[in-house]
């Protein structure tokens, strides 16, 4: 599954990468000048030339059925018609909760995945014909027809825009959103196939959500838009790279960004650990600065669309699972971190998770049964000082998460708005673990907290200081802080 | 005789699914007796393909000498699973293999056939499974309700293409012994056939017993007993009016809408994603569809 729904797996990076790379050593040990290095290298974003990333990213090309390709509207209807694109996207989404599937589910959700072949040249040529007016060979300067990578309802191709941007196309597979968004209307059908997946859940509210950030996902101009607002929040940000939305080139079928390439996840299992740990480090601050700046989070924490350049830079690809959050929804969450890990104060913990709904207000377990129950997923962030974050502990988490043998287990569940949070215990803490990635995450937590804002804890804490401070204050998002 | 009960269904999709991946040949010596671009392979793929066997079934039962040669002689009471899982290769090698194999296979069946003798209890009237006129009425129910089928659930056949359909299918009954000139090649002709044969007909206690059990399979898993209820109610509305009255099934009233039926059709979709997720599945449904790209006209 996790090839194929690597989405734009594709993209890019900066020449002199490598150089900044090789500074890790001394990142680490001199603060203040690596911290001035990063800001200096922020600036050198667009120095990568064209034809070198149209050149790459063809280097990077997944090796996709090509034998099969879909060449006709009815070849995508017979792929993906008849619940097959729901089941697809259900799977991608449940792919970080695989320990609340059963095996055989498991296996289907990823076989169907396998099961997708990329369309033919000449039907993606006809989408783009669609919504651009234009062939492809005339709405680009330079077009690849064969595509790059598969997308769980599309798939990207490379391309060189008019004035001379290396782009990633995704395009979308014809009639895939009408006929999803049919077969979402068959709650009764998704409700039996997903009540054995979640336990201990509002199935009906985790349906009414999946089917919202579903039916969202089959519209680009929404990802067009996510990822337009995200780019536009971290410009200019010493380590966190998001392409920038083409906007003349996407449409509710297509999405058109900056072309980015970069070492995938994979290959860092050869990098040293400082380099992993800087990279986790950016993974880290993207999620809760996102989170708590912008009021988003990126539901799809995939390994897949995380692209690793050194020196902790991170390009951060696929916006097509946003959830935006209200103040209200976020200020639970808020407080149950201050109540638990700053202030000490467990029954203040209780109230907030009642108020946000994941515990019943009737509940009778005691506050120290809630605590001990759900402190393992603040565990990285209840001391100060470094801390590594294992696979074991990942598995820890995601274990206790879909343990139905719990005491709390039948008074707990995951109100519709705060399913998509799941992912940062499921995903983010997956990928951490996979690098077993060590950083002070309590500095850094109490730096993007908005009840603290905290002093940089780190290096790239205190490039990313900078990088704030330099920002206009009329981009800034509304912060918590004070509201509180 | 005592009628033993019914084996559970327990592994019913990965044993159909494993008799049909291995069925569907890596390197055939040739392209078989259809062909990629016949109906019959189109109709083979379609999502309706298990209410076209369920139906088929159905109508195969209601004569009295069929259903006595299954029931007094396969092991359908211990392994209605196996034996429908046999069924299903047979099928999948007659349509999608080569020439040689669906010509060993046929005659495989032929031979076994020539020791199914026997006496039907209800009527007292002595069969053989090779008797040509048992063999076409299994083959012609076959044939109809894949066109019933498709045209309810699935991808609806036109006028043109049920004629072809069936006169593809002649072949089919040829080869398990069958006489060419006696086999319906119209639907017409096969709508015919099946009037003509109606008198015959009979609900026997082994025919009811076997299609309760086919429609509420035990041990199917919760899931997919689910789905099976779909699969069931898309069955039983493809059905005759005379078989539903012949079974006691009440006509669902009313025919089903095009709301339900596009709700059957989605968990047609989900019972083969399920059928998909099987070992070889997948692997084998892109063996066919490189062969009928390769057939399709540049």
């Amino acid at each position: 599954m996790k090839k194929l729904l690597a989405a734009t797996a594709v993209i890019a990076g900066l020449a002199g990468l490598a150089v900044l790379g090789r500074r890790v050593g001394r990142l680490r040990l001199s603060r203040g000048r690596a911290a001035v290095q990063l800001v200096i290298r922020g600036g050198l974003r667009y120095a990568g030339s064209a034809p070198r990333l149209f050149a790459a990213a063809g280097e990077h090309r997944q090796q996709l059925r090509n034998d099969l390709a879909l060449q006709t509207a009815e070849d995508v209807a017979t792929t993906l018609g008849a619940m097959k694109g729901v089941l697809m996207k259900i799977g991608q989404m449940a792919s970080y909760v695989d320990d609340g599937l059963s095996p055989a589910v498991r296996r289907t959700l990823s076989r169907l995945q396998d099961s997708v072949p990329p369309m033919s040249p000449e039907l993606a040529a006809a989408v783009i014909q669609e919504e651009l007016g234009l062939p492809p060979e005339e709405a680009f300067a330079r077009w690849d027809p064969e595509p790059i990578a598969a997308a769980s309802i599309g798939q990207v191709h490379r391309a060189i825009t008019h004035d001379g941007r290396a782009v990633a196309v995704k395009v979308q597979y014809p009639g895939i959103a009408e006929t999803i968004a049919a077969d979402l209307g068959n709650v009764a059908l998704l409700r039996r196939m997903l009540r054995i997946t979640a336990p201990a859940q509002d199935v009906d509210g985790l349906i009414a959500e999946l089917s919202d950030r579903v039916l969202e996902e089959l519209d680009y101009r929404r990802e067009a838009e996510n990822q337009r607002l995200i780019a536009a929040y971290y410009d200019g940000h010493p380590t966190i790279i998001v392409p920038k939305i083409i906007d003349e080139l996407s449409t509710r079928r297509l999405v058109t960004s900056e072309l980015a390439d970069g070492a995938r996840f994979a290959e860092l299992a050869n990098w040293s650990q400082a380099e992993r740990d800087l990279a986790a480090e950016t993974i880290y601050r993207f999620t809760f600065r996102s989170l708590y700046d912008v009021h988003a989070f990126n539901g799809d924490p995939h390994p897949g669309n995380y692209l690793f350049h050194g020196g902790g830079r991170v390009t951060f690809l696929d916006f097509g699972l946003v959830k935006h959050f209200s103040m209200e929804e976020l200020r639970p969450l808020v407080d149950m971190v201050r109540y638990l890990c700053v202030e000490q104060n467990p029954e203040g913990f209780r109230a907030g998770m009642v108020d946000a709904g994941f515990l019943r207000p009737d509940a009778p377990v005691s506050t120290e049964t809630v605590v001990e129950h759900m402190a393992v997923f603040y565990d990285t962030v209840r001391r100060p000082g470094p801390l590594t974050i294992t696979g074991d502990y990942a598995s820890a988490v995601v274990r206790r998460f879909f343990d139905v043998r719990s005491p709390l287990a039948q008074w707990v569940s995951v109100p519709r708005s705060y399913v998509i949070l799941q992912r940062i215990n499921l995903g983010l803490f997956a990928i951490l673990g996979e690098l077993t990635a060590t950083a002070d995450w309590r500095g850094i937590a109490e730096e993007i907290w908005p009840f603290i804002q905290g002093p940089p804890a780190t290096p790239m804490g205190e490039a990313e200081a900078a990088w704030r401070a330099g920002r206009s204050s009329a981009a800034e998002p509304v912060g918590l802080g004070h509201a509180a | 005789m005592t009628a033993d009960p019914f084996a559970a269904a327990a592994g019913l999709v990965s044993r159909s699914a494993a008799a049909y991946a291995s069925s569907i040949p890596e390197h055939p010596a040739d392209e078989g007796f259809f062909g990629p671009g016949s109906v019959a392979w189109r109709v083979s793929a379609d999502l309706s393909s298990p209410v076209a066997g369920l139906r088929a079934l159905h109508m195969q039962a209601l004569h009295p000498l069929a259903m006595a040669g299954v029931d007094q002689h396969s092991h359908w009471r211990q392994d209605p699973v196996g034996r429908l899982a046999a069924t299903n290769a047979y099928l999948a090698t007659v349509t999608f293999g080569d020439r040689g194999s669906a010509e060993r296979v046929a005659a495989r069946v032929r031979r076994v056939h020539e020791h199914v003798r026997g006496v039907d209890t209800v009527t007292g009237r002595a069969y053989a499974a090779g008797d040509p006129a048992l063999l076409l009425w299994v083959h012609a129910t076959f044939v109809e309700s894949g066109i019933v089928a498709a045209g309810l659930v699935g991808t609806p056949l036109t006028a043109q293409d049920a004629d072809r359909f069936v006169a593809e299918m002649v072949t089919e009954a040829e080869l398990v012994g069958v006489p060419r000139d006696l086999v319906p090649a119209s639907t017409s002709d096969l709508d015919a056939y099946i009037a003509s044969v109606r008198p015959e007909l009979l609900c026997t206690p082994a025919a009811r017993e076997s299609m309760d059990y086919l429609l509420n399979p035990p041990g199917l898993g919760e899931d997919l007993a689910e789905i099976w209820q779909d699969v069931r109610d898309a069955t039983v509305a493809a059905l005759p009016g005379w078989a539903h009255e012949m079974y006691g099934y009440a006509p669902p009233s009313p025919p089903l809408t095009d709301e339900r039926r596009a709700e059957i059709r989605q968990a047609l979709g989900v019972l083969d994603a399920v059928f998909l997720g099987e070992p070889g599945v997948l692997e084998a449904r892109q063996r066919i569809a490189l062969r009928a790209r390769a057939a399709r006209p540049a």
